[in-house]
């Protein structure tokens, strides 16, 4: 049963049958239960008029038997109605009641309602003479309502068979076979290849060809858009392999991060340059760049920024790593969209390295290693800027002349005279604590820029300390030792000028003096003497 | 001509209508019977009863020029039905129609010897010896 049901949901046809046999047969039983109802009540009246027409018939020749109560008459005419099988049983009888002739059947039928006709005098027709009842025989009477029943019947039930077997083959053969004739091709369809639906024959004008035409324009902009979406995706593929390729491999540093600045993605280069190597770990907790960063770079703020963001490039210099491991990089950063920013990362450690070494060789003396002049002016411009935001600090100046170093050179040659300073340019550096600054602006001229916490009386210990060291021989490479003697002159910056220029000439007009005053010693400026010179 | 005619001859009827008499229907005036009503002189001409009122033997008797007249005045019927009426009845042989006269004369000559047969005649040809049981007005 349940299979059947199973069928009946899956089959248009078979559904379709169900449901028109359903309406056929309702409706079958319907007319047919009118139509022999009707047919019934027909048939009824029919016997009816019969039994009527049998009396009628008789109707003479009993008022005659009644008139003159002629008993042999009345049944001769009740036997002639008894020979109609309709009638069960005849009779006639007089006025008061008497039976004038009675004939009943011998069958064991059972009686209809009685019919009376009341007989007149053939002669008088207001006298009644007698009356004549017939009684029917119901159950030949119901034989022949029967009969005529069941022929309408059988006729209908068989006229509505054929109809509903009619609409079932039409409704088969118009439809559903259609139907699932393209239900299973386009099953078996390959789309794919670009095959089509055959429209079923003879139904090109109608609706099942339209479905048909419109199935197969449904197919064709599938396969349009399949293809087109293939092809697309085998670009992008190829775009995306060529970017991969790109990203892996590129020397530059390449990466992404969210609006709270943690590290979204990070090519192979970026992790050399900011994670040593590590690779990056998506599944990892995040890292905030700027915890990678040492030293310069933005501050997490200034990277996250909404306004910042909204620049279109930003760019950066920092350093990352320490010691030798430290290096410079250069980092552009773009908003590549809401809560996302992109950045490219460039290792300028080397061309950072060389800069730093150009700058370092034009301020070097490159004899001795310190500063020269250019250096020693540069220094002195940090000072005067510096001095210039803290007037209370005094930075020291001292100008150094080596006494009789001339004569070295005569006697030893140049070799000896550059031997010896860069001895004393060891000297220097050997007395320079790390904030002092020496130079050698030229020939024997040296000058010291010292620290601006070294207090007056420093100053002076510094200073001869320095004249004791220089005082000891020196030995040459040959083996030869030679003797040397310092004067010096000392300016401070804050006490005796605020100018760094007059700074210079202070601390030369003090050398000057202390060589004129003996040599070998120190002078300090002093303003009193200043204008004497 | 023939329209003339016509008038004439419906005139000429008419008139001869008018002229005859009522139909009586007569017995010995020495019977006792005093008169009958039409459904006795129905049954008694029509072979119901062969009796009088008073019990006696009923003898009917036909006039032959008279009988059209007389059956269509008394149950209204023609010559024919009541002919096919008798001939029904000769099978059975339980009646029979009544005595045939052929003439007025014979008629009255039967009823003139018998007590028990009544006829009919022409009203205004009733003889002195006959009793008028009942008249049919035409």
């Amino acid at each position: 049963m349940k299979c059947l049901s199973t069928l009946a949901h899956s089959r248009l046809a078979l559904r379709a049958a169900a449901a028109i046999m359903l309406i056929v047969g309702l409706l079958g039983v319907c007319f047919l239960h009118l139509a022999v109802h009707f047919r019934a009540e027909s048939e009824k009246d029919i016997q009816q008029t019969r039994l009527e027409g049998l009396v009628s018939t008789v109707e003479r020749t009993a008022q005659i038997a009644c008139f003159l109560e002629d008993t042999q008459l009345a049944s001769e005419v009740t036997q002639g109605l008894l020979s109609n099988r309709i009638v069960r049983r005849a009779s006639l009888s007089r006025n008061d009641g008497s039976l004038l002739a009675d004939h009943i059947t011998n069958s064991d039928h059972s009686s209809g309602t009685p019919l009376t006709r009341q007989i007149a005098s053939p002669f008088e027709p207001d006298r009644t003479v007698c009356q004549l009842t017939l009684v029917p025989d119901q159950d030949w009477i119901d034989g022949q309502i029967n009969e005529a029943t069941r022929f309408l019947s059988v006729a209908l039930l068989l006229q509505l068979l054929c109809i509903g077997l009619s609409v079932i083959l039409v409704v088969f053969y118009f439809v559903t076979r259609p139907i699932s004739d393209i239900s299973q091709k386009l099953h078996a369809l390959e789309a794919e290849t670009g095959q089509k639906l055959a429209t079923p024959g003879g139904h090109r004008r109608d609706e099942i060809g339209r479905l048909v035409t419109s199935v197969n324009t449904m197919i064709d902009r599938l396969v349009n858009s399949l293809s087109e979406e293939r092809r697309q995706r085998l670009a992008r593929e190829v775009e995306e392999r060529r970017y991969r390729t790109l990203f892996d491999n590129v020397e530059v540093g390449i990466f992404e991060l969210d609006d709270q600045g943690r590290l979204l993605s990070a090519n192979p280069a970026f992790c050399r340059l900011f994670m040593a190597g590590e690779p990056f770990d998506i599944k990892a907790q995040p890292r905030v760049f700027t915890t990678l960063i040492s030293e310069g770079g933005p501050t997490l703020r200034e990277l996250t920024t909404r306004r910042a963001r909204r620049d279109s490039v930003r760019e950066w210099e920092m350093a990352v790593g320490k010691g030798d491991q430290r290096r410079w990089v250069n980092v552009m950063v773009s908003r590549l969209e809401e809560g996302r920013l992109q950045g490219v990362a460039h290792d300028i450690t080397e061309r950072r390295r060389a800069a730093e070494a150009a700058e370092k060789l034009a301020v070097t003396d490159p004899l001795t290693g310190l500063g020269n002049r250019l250096g020693f002016e540069r220094r002195l411009s940090v000072i005067e800027r510096y001095h210039r935001l803290h007037p209370d600090h005094r930075h020291a100046l001292m100008m150094l002349d080596f006494d009789h170093f001339k004569q070295i050179n005569d006697a030893h040659g140049h070799h000896a005279g550059d031997e010896v300073l860069r001895q004393i340019a060891d000297i220097l550096r050997a007395i320079s604590r790390q904030h002092d600054f020496s130079a050698r602006l030229g020939g024997d001229e040296f000058v010291v820029l010292l620290d601006h916490r070294t207090p007056r009386d420093d100053l002076a210990v510094i200073a001869q300390g320095l004249i004791n060291s220089i005082n000891q021989p020196l030995t040459l490479q040959n083996g030869q030792q030679v003797r040397l003697g310092i004067s010096i002159g000392i300016a401070i910056l804050g006490s005796d000028t605020r100018d760094v220029q007059t700074l210079v000439q202070l601390a030369d007009k003090a050398m000057y003096r202390a060589k004129r005053e003996g040599r070998n010693t120190l002078r300090f400026h002093d303003r009193h003497l200043a204008f004497d010179i | 001509m023939t329209r003339v005619m016509r008038i004439i001859l419906f005139t000429l009827l008419l008139s001869a209508a008018a002229a005859r008499a009522d139909i009586a229907i007569v017995i010995n005036s020495d019977s006792d019977v005093q008169q009958i009503n039409r459904s006795e002189a129905i049954n008694i001409f029509m072979g119901r009863y062969r009796k009088l009122p008073d019990g006696s033997v009923a003898l009917p008797i036909d006039q032959t020029p008279l009988r059209a007249r007389f059956y269509r005045s008394l149950v209204n019927k023609e010559m024919a039905e009541i002919n096919s009426y008798w001939a029904r009845l000769v099978f059975s042989g339980q009646s029979s129609p009544p005595q045939q006269a052929a003439s007025t004369i014979e008629l009255v000559d039967i009823i003139t010897h018998n007590t028990n047969a009544l006829g009919y005649i022409d009203s205004d040809q009733v003889p002195a010896s006959m009793r008028v049981l009942m008249t049919l007005r035409e």
